[in-house]
């Protein structure tokens, strides 16, 4: 298949993909018991005054006509209003995903090269001392929760020795960009979560390809150590890695709202923790849909990375 | 997609750290399973002062209510491993029949399935627990639910993968071709074959799913005060952890070195499992 | 008694327990015109920037404070807009007025007169009127949106019928005759707004400090507002300006403070309190009554054995309430006596402490036949300590033989689900510093579902009368509901916790600008 095809038919199945994740979305927020109305009117309201409340929010029409004018919604850009504050929650979202993005970004930024280079080094000689040393260790920080991981780096590098500080203050007006020291803890967390997973994943598929009869070829000819590994091992192993990475970054979506938990980061993920604690319904809605579009299309830039890495350039699956 | 890989020890036996983590998972799992029985106080009665370091009667000190942090370790375990054991099994379960079918069935709007499968494969597991949790509060089903729901998919597409390797091999044409039923091929020839994969996947998801109890119990998921619960435990002493910081390091080192040691050995089990399916499913 | 020297308790650690103070010394002040932040030092020092973090609302914060109701809000409210005034125990009036000079009631107390101070400003320099405090009060109690505690004037007072009479007058009346109308109007959390505000940044505002930077979910940063005319100190506020950040939890604003982050931390957790306290390098500050929250426990009379009220004594005397000021609090807080809104002149302090009486509760409980009788108690962490001291009662009920269990609602859930929440047989809840017997009229009185079942008229129309006179009359009828409130009532009501802050040296003049539990820095001072 040709390349036009392939991201065509790509592309197409992004659409179906969202919109069945959006009825997902729009399913679960109405799992959340009693009503939104009392989180609005507060806890003192009469009855007239929960109505009221209630027809104002448009909580007393059927879920369907409800789902259906809010995809609409989202189709224009227009995912409507939060309901503490009134804020537009597409506008909201614009706020805070920067930030998000500029953690997940960094900590992949880190992550990426020492994977590739960890999992290469332990891929490419199998069973041998180095590969043992490089798996156990990363199976060993895969098993720390995150939530632990973070309270260790933030109790050593911070409470601790104050060298960092322990609470991501943005600089008033500013980007987190303004104040690197900020950034730290944060993108260290999600980094070292996200070494973990992605060294053994290019691990995994490195060793495939070293064990292969063509990368055996190479070594009878004499080809050996890191020039074995970077010319011979490496493309092979990339595809099926970029492919695995897609999950990875996933994965760092799930991070964030923990991380940004712990650090007090102004991003997507904490603003997610606290809209659900406020059942500010709108906003989880948005928050959630966003993060499935997002995660969809790393899936998909990362199918398109593996292909465009695959040796072969054979047939996508 | 994961591939098994060769066993990065060639072929000997279990090493020293595989027995080490045996060890690990025995201990943690006694304290957790056996700790309600050993222990001797209640969980929730205030037996001093807040925060108090070890003395008689609390040998780790007392937690920010002043209860017994020993006693509330030995009570804390089980929900956790419970609730972890319990989704892994969900996943699994969901994950094998689904998986099952759709490796033998795949012609059948099969493929459609998948899709659907690929797609709920994004939704992040951490947003399903937060919605479901909060959908049902002081709930531990809710979060056996979430967490084993986020699992599935992944779960899913390993045994369909496996599956449909062991339908391409000519057993289950061949076993059609006798005029055996589904139930009795399925049972006689695709399931002796996909069961180490199927074993080897729910180890791996079994580490997810203590990763997530645990998460759960640290954002205030699940059944609220006063249980005892190690993900709790720690969120619940964290700020009173320059005063005595056992009710936070206790439940925390015993809850790393569980998810570590489970996570080593689980590896080991799916490179020991893989090798055979590689060679039996011909790749 | 010295006033000042309640108000300002500084603490470092947890050597002074904050048990009732107050009582009637509160009627007996003397003028508050004396107050100077930095009274030790002489002058006190001009400049610098404070910065300060509050439990605050995420990225959905917006600059209007009738809608936002989170400790942050309510902080940058106070700064960005004059008072109307305050609640002062020590003042004649029992308030100290912010931009108003007076106000005069009439003798069938169904009309208040307020006037205002000469030559004030918006921050653009336009005049403050009579208009615009109208609009402030008036406009929230039409807009469905806003806080509840928004909407309460409307309830006393008739703004249909308001007469701007000029720039500075402005009469209202009431809807029934009320003897309290300057203490309702006067909390400290009406504030003036320019006629119609619609809150965006640029719009001129009347308060001490003035809008810079706003960073919605983040904080924002404010400068001194040079038009604002300060009611007793020429030449405050003191500070050029002020940074109030917002940070959701406890341990993260201690953090942002041991870090050097930000000098001022609010509202903290009694154990982060408490850690903090060890650390010389900080002063701790505690508000005590009339500005400390109560954490209560309702009986819900629709659940049979609460009926009795013998059950409901046994409740009462089974809290050990010394036990959770010293485990929850760490001995900072307040021993609750099962009434409203200790320390506030209309409180009933001539009514005997509930002693700790396991016995009695038991034998209460076997003469009402409910020995063993099985309770949930729900409850969720809507506010430090909340959780806890729910805690220690359910292990209270067990001890005299109650088959008590606690339930956690995740935070948020206690009262998203209204409904749900008046049929708990026994549910949690909290009170932030209002006068005693207006908050029963909104909380407790007339069948409000809030009291979870408490239907009582006589003690409804006892508060009426109490607020509807004055002088002997209204102090016997105040009293009188409250000692049925006493023996009678379904709430449990242990501790009053105080409002928590850890700031670096060199802040002061905080609690001199009074409605201590939001903290304002009109007067504040760094040296």
């Amino acid at each position: 298949m040709t390349w036009g095809p392939f991201l065509l038919r790509r592309v197409v199945a992004f659409v179906p993909s969202l919109a069945a994740l959006s009825v997902l979305v729009f399913g679960a927020t109405e799992l959340l018991p009693g009503d939104a109305v009392s989180a609005v009117a507060g806890p003192s309201a009469t009855e007239a005054e929960r109505a009221a409340v209630r027809e104002r929010l448009g909580l007393d029409r059927d879920p369907v006509t409800r789902y259906l004018e809010w995809a609409g919604g989202a189709l224009r850009g227009d995912l409507g209003t939060g309901y503490t504050g009134g804020r537009s929650v597409t506008e909201l979202i614009a706020d805070r995903l920067p930030n998000s993005l500029l953690l997940a970004g960094l900590a992949l930024a880190v992550a990426l090269p020492a994977s590739v280079a960890l999992g290469l080094l332990a891929g490419a000689r199998a069973g041998r001392r180095a590969d043992r040393a490089v798996s156990t260790g990363v199976l060993l920080v895969a098993g720390l929760p995150e939530f632990v991981l973070a309270a260790l780096l933030l109790w050593l590098l911070a409470a601790r020795t104050g060298l960092l500080p322990q609470v991501s203050l943005v600089p008033l007006g500013g980007t987190p960009l303004d104040a690197p020291e900020i950034l730290v803890l944060p993108v260290l967390t999600l980094a070292v979560s996200g070494v973990a997973v992605g060294t053994r994943l290019v691990r995994s598929a490195s060793a495939e390809v070293a064990a292969s009869p063509w990368v055996e070829a190479a070594r009878l000819r004499g080809i050996t150590g890191p020039r074995l590994a970077a010319r011979h091992v490496l493309p092979g192993a990339l595809a099926p890695a970029a492919q695995a990475l897609g999950l990875m970054t996933g994965a760092l979506v799930g991070g964030a709202v923990v991380v940004e938990t712990v650090f007090g980061y102004p991003g997507i993920g904490l603003e997610l923790q606290q809209a659900v604690a406020h059942r500010d319904i709108p906003l989880v809605q948005g928050i959630a849909l966003v993060l499935c579009a997002v995660t969809l299309a790393t899936v998909l830039l990362a199918d398109v990375a593996a292909r465009a890495l695959d040796p072969r350039r054979g047939s996508p699956r | 997609m994961r591939r098994p890989s060769p066993d990065p020890r060639g072929s000997g036996g279990p090493g020293v750290l595989t027995w080490c983590c045996a060890a690990v998972c025995l201990l943690v799992l006694s304290v957790a399973l056996l700790g309600p029985l050993l222990a001797s106080g209640s969980p929730t009665e205030q037996v001093g002062p807040p925060l108090a370091a070890p003395g008689a009667g609390h040998p780790l000190g007392t937690d920010v209510l002043g209860r017994d942090v020993a006693a509330r370790v030995l009570h804390g375990g089980w929900v956790v491993l419970v609730l972890a054991v319990g989704a892994t099994t969900l996943a699994t379960l969901l994950g094998a029949g689904g998986g099952l079918w759709l490796g033998l069935a795949a012609e059948h709007g099969g493929e459609w399935v998948m899709r659907a499968v690929d797609v709920l494969a994004v939704f992040p597991p951490l947003l399903l627990m937060l919605l479901l949790a909060t959908g049902a509060p002081d709930s531990d089903a809710a979060v056996l639910v979430a967490v084993g729901l986020a699992a599935t998919p992944f779960s899913l597409r390993v045994v369909r993968a496996a599956t449909r390797r062991v339908a391409a091999t000519g057993y289950v044409v061949t076993a059609r071709a006798r005029g055996d039923g589904w139930p009795a091929v399925v049972r006689h020839d695709v399931l002796p074959n996909v069961a180490g994969t199927v074993l080897a996947d729910a180890g791996i998801r079994f580490v997810a799913a203590v990763h997530l109890t645990a998460t759960a119990g640290f954002l205030g998921l699940g059944r609220g005060a006063p249980s005892a619960n190690w993900g709790r435990m720690i969120r619940e002493n964290l700020p009173g952890a320059p005063l005595n910081p056992l009710p936070v390091l206790v439940p925390a080192a015993l809850l790393a070195a569980f998810a570590v040691a489970v996570n080593l050995l689980a590896d080991r089990l799916a490179e020991h499992l893989a090798d055979p399916d590689i060679t039996r499913s011909g790749a | 008694m010295e006033p000042l020297a309640r108000r300002t308790l500084l603490r470092s650690g947890l050597l002074v327990a904050a048990t009732a103070v107050a009582g009637p010394a509160l009627l007996t002040g003397c003028g508050s015109g004396e107050e100077s932040p930095a009274r030790s030092d002489g002058k006190p020092r001009r400049g610098g920037t404070l910065r300060a973090a509050f439990t605050g609302a995420g990225a959905g914060e917006t600059l209007n404070h009738f809608v936002g109701g989170t400790a942050l809000d309510m902080v940058r409210a106070r700064a960005l807009h004059a008072t109307l005034g305050d609640l002062d125990p020590s003042a004649p009036d029992g308030v100290r007025y912010g931009v108003l000079e007076t106000i005069e009631v009439n003798g069938e107390l169904s009309a208040y007169t307020l006037r205002l101070r000469r030559g004030l400003t918006f921050s653009d320099g336009s005049a403050l009127t009579a208009r615009d405090v109208l609009w402030s009060l008036r406009s929230p109690a039409e807009d469905p949106a806003s806080l509840p505690v928004y909407k309460n004037p409307a309830a006393t007072f008739d703004f249909a019928g308001a007469r701007v009479e000029n720039d500075h007058t402005l009469v209202l009346p009431t809807l029934a005759p009320v003897a309290d109308g300057r203490l309702l109007l006067c909390q400290g959390n009406y504030l003036v707004v320019k006629e119609n505000s619609d809150f965006s940044p640029e719009v001129a505002t009347s308060g001490p400090f003035r809008l810079e930077e706003f960073v919605p979910g983040e904080g924002c940063a404010l400068v001194r507002n040079e038009e604002f005319t300060h009611p007793e100190l020429s030449d405050a506020p003191y500070l050029d300006g002020l940074e109030l950040r917002s940070l959701p939890d406890s341990e993260a604003r201690a953090a942002a403070l041991t870090g050097g982050q930000v000098d001022f931390a609010h509202d903290l957790s009694p154990v982060t309190a408490r850690t903090l306290g060890e650390d010389e390098r900080f002063t701790l500050t505690s508000t005590s009554p009339p500005y400390v929250s109560g954490l209560f426990f309702r009986m819900n009379l629709a659940h049979e054995p609460f009926r009795d009220n013998r059950v409901r004594t046994a409740f009462k005397l089974a809290a050990d309430r010394e036990a959770m000021v010293e485990s929850v609090f760490f001995g900072d807080a307040t021993v609750g006596n099962d009434l409203l809104s200790p320390g506030f002149p209309d409180y009933a302090d001539e009514i005997e402490q509930r002693p700790f009486d396991p016995d009695r509760a038991r034998r209460l409980l076997r003469e009402a036949g409910a020995e063993g009788m099985r309770v949930t108690l729900t409850t969720g962490p809507e506010t430090p300590g909340m959780v806890e001291v729910a805690t220690l009662y359910v292990e209270n009920l067990v001890a005299v033989g109650v088959d008590a269990t606690l339930e956690e609602l995740p935070a948020g859930q206690l009262f998203a689900d209204y409904p749900a929440y008046t049929r708990l047989p026994l549910a949690a809840s909290f009170s932030v510093p209002t006068p005693a017997l207006p908050l029963y009229q909104m909380s407790y009185g007339g069948q409000n579902p809030a009291a979870l079942g408490w239907d009582r008229p006589d003690v409804d129309e006892l508060v009426a009368t109490a607020r509807g006179t004055s002088g002997e009359e209204s102090a016997r009828a105040g009293l009188a509901a409250q000692r049925a409130l006493w023996e009678e009532g379904n709430t449990i009501a242990p501790v009053f916790k105080p409002f928590t802050t850890a700031h670096v040296p060199g802040i002061s003049g905080v609690a001199e600008d009074l409605f201590e539990q939001f903290p304002g820095f009109s007067r504040a001072t760094l040296s």
